[in-house]
């Protein structure tokens, strides 16, 4: 058990960068998910975690020691693989036991503790199987067991569940996150599914080319991202390019006027961020938005809207049967609605880019 | 289907087959000085090459050798192989042709130049003697050494290129698993890499096993006169004495020597792989 920190960690591969900077700490207990598109070093900054991939510079602190030259084996971590990494040749009861015998655990106890830890992810009677006689899920839970059973002071994931169909994802995702917590095990989880991220995780750290672009909770990261790029990638938003007209009136590059919240504004140029679940739609001859299409989501309703030339995206819960907007369709006028807080400035210049 | 089947299977059965049919028909012949040999349904020739303390002494040196070589092999050639396998740069595709490189060149022609070697007048020899370090030449060659140097280079690309196909097929994550586990290198070898390329160690022991039990051009060359191994024996036998049927007895014999050996270590080997629960103990 301890915690996890990262200190200006980098890989450079020859000349391109595959992680260029990451500070991190990870308290003791708690779960946080690397989240951000494919090939922006989330596997990488896990790997040199474990030891797999030597850091081009910076540090790795597990427990408050500097683990950064040490070989994988003698770090305590577990990890949990993509593509599960199950020992083909060992039966479901070996390949759990194995890390408790590299660590001359007695045979009694090894026992007990690996048929604890197949209890623990529901594979109890399965113990003499091999992997290939599992099923996907199955196999998923072994790599679980195998990496938990020997509470590694940091636990590892990556994408763990990336190779399950949604249904069996969305329950293994609540057993990871109940045994993380019932274990308090320090967790590092790499994800590109951001529902994923933040259903489990108690921290995201959203990540782009390298280099970390924000840390944060769930709300923090949806209510306040730090710029356009975390404004986007966590959740859906509307972007608006353009510059501030005066205080709380924004106009858009289309020449449309959009009223944005009246807070001093980041220095430099602008982008306008607006949840799509905060913009109000109401049917009005005379309304100065057109709606172009209408998705019936079920619950939810998304409205496809242009503003005088700027593309809106507004989704609602979907009106009941008697109200006026249920009956709107496309090439209807709207007006368009939100409370001016909602919309907010974030600077355009992406640090590290100009 | 049935149609191409057929005629392959006959093809390969005329070729496979009937020159070894004929062979043991051949080795139950008597031997005649006049007329070469006689039909004849004997085991006299199987006898004597038995009771023969000379032919059971050219067994044995070829099954020590052809053993010696085969774990030499698998030795110098399973870290090879690993190496290879595990190589991700643009230079994999030179580095395996370099293990394939002394398959260009033939059998004899490789000998003649380990004799340039390893000879009484050869390089290293012609070296030592020049720098003054040694005032006879170094008996480099002709014995049980020198053809075991000799086979082992001609058999090791065989035994490399088996087990880097099959250590390729055992995919990294799993090795990186087992060392995230706390396995130091040596224990992941042991435990992870070695049990899941055995198939591929007995494939390729196998292979060499069978290259090594008949060689012929490395005896003949690097083992000198008084050397003999069991190919070399029946070729006396074919061209120098002109015994078809004995040669013919001594062939069937090496044969079903290599033949059942193989069979047994295989699966050995084989019982082993499918065992997985040894690996608990
Ligand atoms: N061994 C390597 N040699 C060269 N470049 C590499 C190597 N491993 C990774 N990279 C590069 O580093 C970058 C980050 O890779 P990484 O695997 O960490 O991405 P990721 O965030 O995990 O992406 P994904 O979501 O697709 O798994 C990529 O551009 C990749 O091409
Ligand atoms: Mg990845």
């Amino acid at each position: 058990m301890g915690s996890l920190v990262l200190e200006a960690l980098a890989k450079r591969y020859g000349t391109s960068v595959a992680v260029e900077r990451v500070d991190l700490e990870v308290r003791q207990g708690e779960m946080v998910a690397l989240l951000g598109p494919s090939g922006c070093g989330k596997t990488t900054t896990l790997r040199m975690v474990a030891g797999f991939v030597a850091p081009s510079a910076g540090r790795v602190l597990i427990g408050g020691a500097d683990v950064t030259q040490m070989p994988p084996h003698a770090r305590d971590t577990g990890m949990v693989f993509q593509s599960y990494a199950l020992f083909p040749h060992m039966t479901v009861a070996a390949n759990v036991a194995f890390g408790l015998e590299m660590r001359r655990v007695g045979r009694a106890e090894r026992d007990t503790r690996v048929r604890e830890a197949l209890r623990l992810v529901r594979l109890d009677g399965l113990e003499d199987r091999l992997p290939r006689q599992l099923s996907g899920g199955q196999q998923q839970r072994v790599a679980l067991a195998r990496a938990l059973v020997v509470n590694p002071a940091v636990f590892l994931l990556d994408e763990p569940l990336s190779n399950l169909d949604a249904k069996l994802r969305g329950e293994v995702r609540m057993e990871i996150r109940a045994l993380q917590q019932r274990l308090g095990l320090t967790t590092l989880i790499v994800t590109h599914d951001q529902e994923e991220a933040l259903t489990m995780a108690d921290r995201l750290v959203v990540m782009e080319r390298g280099r970390v672009r924000q840390v944060g909770t769930a709300e923090e990261l949806y209510e306040s991202p730090a710029d356009p790029f975390v404004a986007g990638f966590v959740g859906q938003c509307n972007l608006v390019e353009g510059a501030l007209e005066g205080t709380g009136v924004f106009r858009a590059a289309s020449g449309a006027l959009l009223a944005c919240a009246a807070t001093p504004p980041p220095p430099g140029r602008h982008v306008l961020a607006l949840r799509p679940e905060r913009i109000e739609v109401t049917p009005a001859a005379d309304g100065p938005a057109r709606l172009r299409a209408v998705t019936y989501l079920g619950p939810l309703t998304e409205y496809h809207l242009d503003l005088d030339g700027t593309p809106l995206l507004a989704i609602r819960p979907t009106p009941t049967a008697g109200e006026p907007s249920r009956l709107m369709s496309a090439g209807d006028a709207v007006t368009l609605s939100w409370d001016a807080s909602a919309a907010r400035l974030l600077s355009a210049a992406q640090p590290g880019q100009t | 289907m049935a149609a191409l089947v057929l005629p392959a299977g006959l093809l390969v059965a005329l070729l496979l087959v009937a020159p070894m049919l004929l062979l043991f028909r051949i080795s139950l012949n008597e031997y005649s000085p006049t007329e070469m040999m006689r039909e004849a349904t004997t085991a006299a020739n199987y006898l004597r090459a038995v009771g023969d303390p000379y032919y059971r002494s050219v067994l044995l040196t070829t099954l020590t050798v052809a053993l010696g070589s085969t774990l030499l092999t698998l030795g110098l050639g399973f870290p090879t192989a690993y190496w290879l396998a595990r190589m991700e740069s643009r230079w994999k595709s030179f580095a395996t042709i370099v293990v394939m490189f002394p398959l260009l060149v033939g059998n004899v022609v490789r000998a003649a130049g380990w004799l340039a070697l390893l000879g009484n007048g050869g390089a290293i020899n012609a070296s030592l003697l020049g720098l003054g370090l040694i005032s006879a030449p170094l008996p480099l060659i002709y014995n049980t050494g020198a053809v075991v140097v000799g086979i082992v280079a001609v058999v090791l690309p065989y035994m490399v290129l088996t087990l880097s196909a099959v250590i390729e097929s055992i995919p990294r994550n799993v090795e990186e698993a087992a060392s995230n586990l706390g396995a130091p290198s040596w224990t992941v070898f042991r435990r992870v890499v070695l049990p899941l390329a055995l198939p591929g160690v007995a494939a390729g022991s196998v292979l060499v096993f069978v290259l090594c039990m008949n060689t012929y051009a490395s005896a003949v060359l690097l083992g000198g006169p008084r050397f003999k191994m069991m190919a070399p024996a029946v070729y006396d036998q074919f061209v120098r004495g002109n015994n078809w049927p004995f040669g013919a007895a001594l062939a069937f014999i090496l044969l079903t020597i290599t033949l059942v050996l193989t069979v047994l270590g295989s699966a050995a080997l084989g019982r082993r792989y499918r065992r997985p629960k040894e690996e608990l103990s």
